[in-house]
């Protein structure tokens, strides 16, 4: 296999995209997108130190990340879906009012 | 979707710089770490059901690893609590009677108070 | 038993303050306000302090902590406490303190009780707690516990001299009030020295800081002198206790307190102004003499005050009309006297006068007492005249006493006089000119003496009555006259102590008072501070007749009384001073020094505060408010991060943690 690394380096580039959309992004869905990307480069990580130390630990963590995804999307859309009806619109930049 | 003021050229500029930042930061650790010979999986190996065993905490896989019936069974009662969770966000009480979420596309529910629901107390 | 007198030696002290708070408490249900409490208590300390005199005499001395108040922590510790010092010089002073001050109790039931003035168990608290405060501070064993008592005593002159709540009493308390408080902030400065130098504040025995110091000066010890040469810091150190020694004994600059303090009750002047407290600076002299030894330049300003001071008042008696401001004047005087003794070197002579001044003073102020209430309260001497055939006995007492201070033999006056200016003569001719200037000075005040003295004697008591009163007194019951009496007997007697110029022509052995102080207690014996003057201040006595410089200061005071003869012994006397024209004035103004003290506190002090007080709000406020701004623009500012806004918080997220990975990176060599 490809030395660890490279892995590491694809990983380190989505997990940098990912970031670039959280920064960036103002539809909440798109949002949670990125925060998806996120995780993703997450598993990546994990992946590749399973196939590097010839473990399933890595790979059953990754699995365990999916589902925890799952879940935080739920309810990342749940919450989606009461920012509109309190601000009329899913721009999170206009959710502004926890300020000081 | 954004209508009114994008996001600025020059703040996408600079939060592209921060995640390059981060990226350059990120890789230069990466390359420069050095991991030895990968022990990769044995051809024959049956992977995925050495998976199927580690999470079950099943002895006889073919591919070592832990058990992870503990978090397995914790990540079953997260999942359930996300789903109650986005239930419970997207419930709406009109007089003590439940709608539905699609209910939001109705422009006369705004005459209720606007912390129609906050996943708590109503 | 010869410990018996000093376990119980606290209830000296103690038994005043009991009949202060009685006073205080019950006072005013009692019948006579409390002065049978005052009485009893005093005349309670008077006897434990003749048996602990008698012990003493014995040779038994006490030198003990009584209380510690503070332990320090740590190796360098500077323990502070209560203790009891009772050497015969304390025994002594113990023995005239009580005395004083039970006869002027018993004077008071006839000067305050008889003649009906309010508020008088407020008068007998006050005073039960200026003896009960004067006697601690007599036998207390360290600087510090004398400071306390110093204090203590300061503010029960400031509580009886405005006894009668007029303006002037008021105004005048306050103003010796604040004037020995500025003298005593010297003096706190020079404990807090004392202390920090030498660890101990205590005046007697072996650790003591006289006999520490007079180590680091013979090269024994060391102690840290913050810099200065040992000699120049103990100079520096005993000037400032001398700081508030002027300011509570009245010398020059801080006397212009005292005439004014005739403002309190006739009693409170005899015992406070005449006999005790103002004695309580010289007798601090006294006390740390094993210090003040060491350095001759303090003893020479010391020399310098005092005689300054003695021929200043002198001059300012002079020219006087009420009766109580001529003995104002003269009780400055006369301590300059004693604080001119103390800085030539004459430690016995200065205790000398220390003793006959009180006796003879407190009789010449219960004396004035009683004409002042024989003439209803009229105290200006131009009133009176021909009170003698009235007044038998205050007369005969009265000129007994004016013998005494006018210095002529055989009276106590004369003897200590006498010696003090011996003692300055003697060892000024062995090279201390500066104390040859403070003989000049004392000497040229021994005529004035004599003669404001008798002026006033004769002007009050002689001549034709010059007013309705004066030619039907009050007569003045039992209680006014056996102080008098009892005073008058010892002002005769107690020159008979220390005839030490006839004990040097004779070779016999009747310097008692001599002996005495070179008692059982080494740190504190008249040879020990023989020793320490001639070795360390450099004194020696030079040859001079004994009986020459007598006859000197004899013929001087009899040439004063001899003009006052003249002028005033007759039976319509005017006002000859008034001869002086400008100079009259110029003394009559008291040289100005009050206006000059105003001038000093309005003019300069005042500008000095503002500008403080400028620099306190501007800077120091400024600098606490720059701190809190700083703190709230700070916060304002920092506080527009939180924005609202999620993704500049994502931004800022990472944008922390790339700097987080880069530190740990750095540091961890990951690079």
């Amino acid at each position: 296999m490809v030395p660890a690394n490279y892995y590491l380096v694809l990983s380190a580039a989505v997990f940098s995209i990912g970031v670039f959309g959280i920064m960036t992004r103002r539809n909440a869905l798109m949002f949670l997108m990125s925060v998806e990307l996120l995780l993703n480069a997450a598993n990546l990580n994990f992946v590749t130190f399973s196939l590097q130390y010839g473990n399933t630990t890595g790979q059953v963590f990754s699995l365990f990340v999916v589902a925890l995804a799952a879940a935080e999307v739920a309810v990342g859309i749940g919450i989606v879906l009461v920012l509109y009806r309190n601000f009329g619109d899913i721009d999170v930049d206009k959710a502004m009012t926890m300020r000081w | 979707m954004s209508n009114e003021s994008d996001p600025k050229p020059v703040s996408r500029l600079l939060s592209g710089l921060v995640a390059v930042a981060l990226f350059v930061v990120l890789a230069v650790v990466f390359v420069r770490a050095s991991f030895g010979d990968p022990t990769g999986f044995p051809a024959d190996a049956h992977v995925t059901a050495s998976l199927g065993y580690a999470l079950f905490n099943v002895a006889g896989a073919s591919v070592p690893g832990e058990g992870f019936l503990a978090a397995f069974e914790i990540i079953d009662l997260v999942l359930v609590g996300a789903l109650v969770g986005a239930v419970m966000l997207a419930r709406r009480e009109t007089g003590g009677a439940l709608v539905g979420a699609l209910g939001s596309d109705q422009r006369s529910e705004r005459s209720e108070p606007a912390t129609a629901t906050d996943g708590g107390e109503n | 038993m010869a410990t018996a007198p000093f376990d119980i030696a606290p209830a000296i002290a103690l038994l005043p303050f009991a009949s202060f708070v009685i006073a205080l408490l019950a006072g005013k249900y009692l019948p006579k306000k409390g002065a049978y409490a005052g009485i009893l208590a005093t005349g309670g300390s008077l006897l434990l302090s003749a048996w602990t005199f008698l012990a003493v005499g014995g040779g038994n001395t006490y030198n003990q902590t009584i209380y510690d108040w503070t332990a320090g922590v740590g190796s360098n510790v500077i323990s502070l406490h209560f203790g009891i010092l009772i050497d015969p010089l304390a025994a002594l002073m113990l023995v005239i303190v009580s005395l004083v001050s039970f006869l002027v109790h018993v004077f008071s039931l006839g000067y305050m009780n008889d003649e009906g003035v309010e508020g008088l168990a407020r008068y007998y608290s006050e005073l039960g707690l200026f003896t009960g405060s004067m006697l601690t501070f007599v036998f207390s064993d360290n600087l510090l516990m004398s400071f306390m008592f110093f204090e203590l005593i300061g503010l029960c002159s400031y509580l009886l001299i405005g006894f009668y709540r007029t303006e002037s009493a008021a105004s005048a308390a306050k103003k010796a009030f604040l004037i020995t408080r500025f003298g005593d902030y010297f003096f706190l400065v020079g404990t807090v020295g004392v202390l920090a130098t030498f660890g101990t504040a205590t005046f007697a025995g072996p650790n003591s800081f006289p006999v520490v110091a007079q180590n680091v000066l013979n090269g024994t010890a060391s102690v840290t002198t913050f810099g200065f040469a040992p000699q120049t810091w103990f100079t520096i150190l005993g000037l400032l206790v001398l700081g508030g020694v002027i300011g509570k004994s009245a010398q020059f600059p801080l006397h212009t307190w005292l005439p004014d303090a005739m403002e309190g009750p006739t009693t409170v002047s005899a015992l406070i102004h005449a006999a005790t407290m103002v004695a309580a600076g010289v007798y601090l002299v006294a006390r740390m003499y094993g210090f003040y030894a060491l350095s001759p330049t303090a003893l020479a300003v010391i020399a310098l005050i005092g005689g300054f001071t003695a021929l200043f008042a002198a001059t300012m008696g002079a020219v006087k009309d009420d009766i109580k401001r001529v003995l104002a004047y003269s009780t400055i005087s006369q301590y300059g006297y004693m604080m001119l003794a103390l800085g030539a070197g004459g430690y016995v002579a200065g205790v000398f006068h220390l003793m006959n001044h009180a006796f003879f003073k407190a009789l010449l102020f219960l004396g004035a007492g009683s004409v002042i209430v024989a003439m209803a309260h009229e105290q200006n001497m131009w009133k009176m005249g021909g009170l003698k055939r009235e007044l038998p006995l205050t007369y005969w007492t009265f000129v007994a006493g004016a013998l005494a201070l006018a210095a002529s033999v055989p009276f106590s006056g004369f003897w200590s006089k006498d010696e003090v200016l011996y003692t300055a003569l003697t060892n000024g001719l062995n090279g201390h000119p500066l104390l040859l200037l403070g003989y000049a000075m004392g000497l040229l005040a021994v005529p004035l003496t004599g003669f404001y003295t008798f002026r006033m004697v004769f002007l009050t008591f002689h001549g034709e009555p010059r007013s309705e009163q004066a030619k039907s007194p009050h007569g003045v019951g039992w209680t006014i006259k056996a102080p008098l009496a009892v005073l008058g007997i010892l002002a005769t007697v107690t020159g008979l102590f220390n005839m030490s110029s006839v004990a040097e022509l004779t070779n016999a052995h009747i310097d008692y008072l001599a002996r005495w102080l070179d008692g059982s207690l080494a740190s504190t014996s008249t040879a020990h501070y023989g020793d320490l003057l001639g070795n360390f201040a450099g004194y020696a006595a030079a040859a001079f007749s004994p009986l020459a410089s007598s006859a000197i200061s004899l013929v001087l005071a009899l040439l004063g009384v001899g003009v006052a003869w003249w002028l005033y012994n007759v039976p319509e006397p005017v006002e000859h001073t008034e001869k002086l024209g400008s100079v009259k004035t110029l003394l009559v103004n008291n040289y100005y020094q009050d206006e000059y003290q105003v001038w000093l506190a309005e003019g300069v002090t005042a500008d000095v505060a503002r500008g403080a007080d400028k620099f306190d709000q501007g800077v120091i406020d400024g600098i606490v408010n720059g701190a809190s701004s700083v703190s709230l623009f700070g916060g304002n500012r920092v506080q527009r991060i939180q924005d609202g806004v999620v993704t500049n918080y994502a931004a800022l997220l990472t944008l922390s943690f790339i700097v987080l990975l880069l530190v740990v990176g750095l540091a961890g060599g990951w690079f």
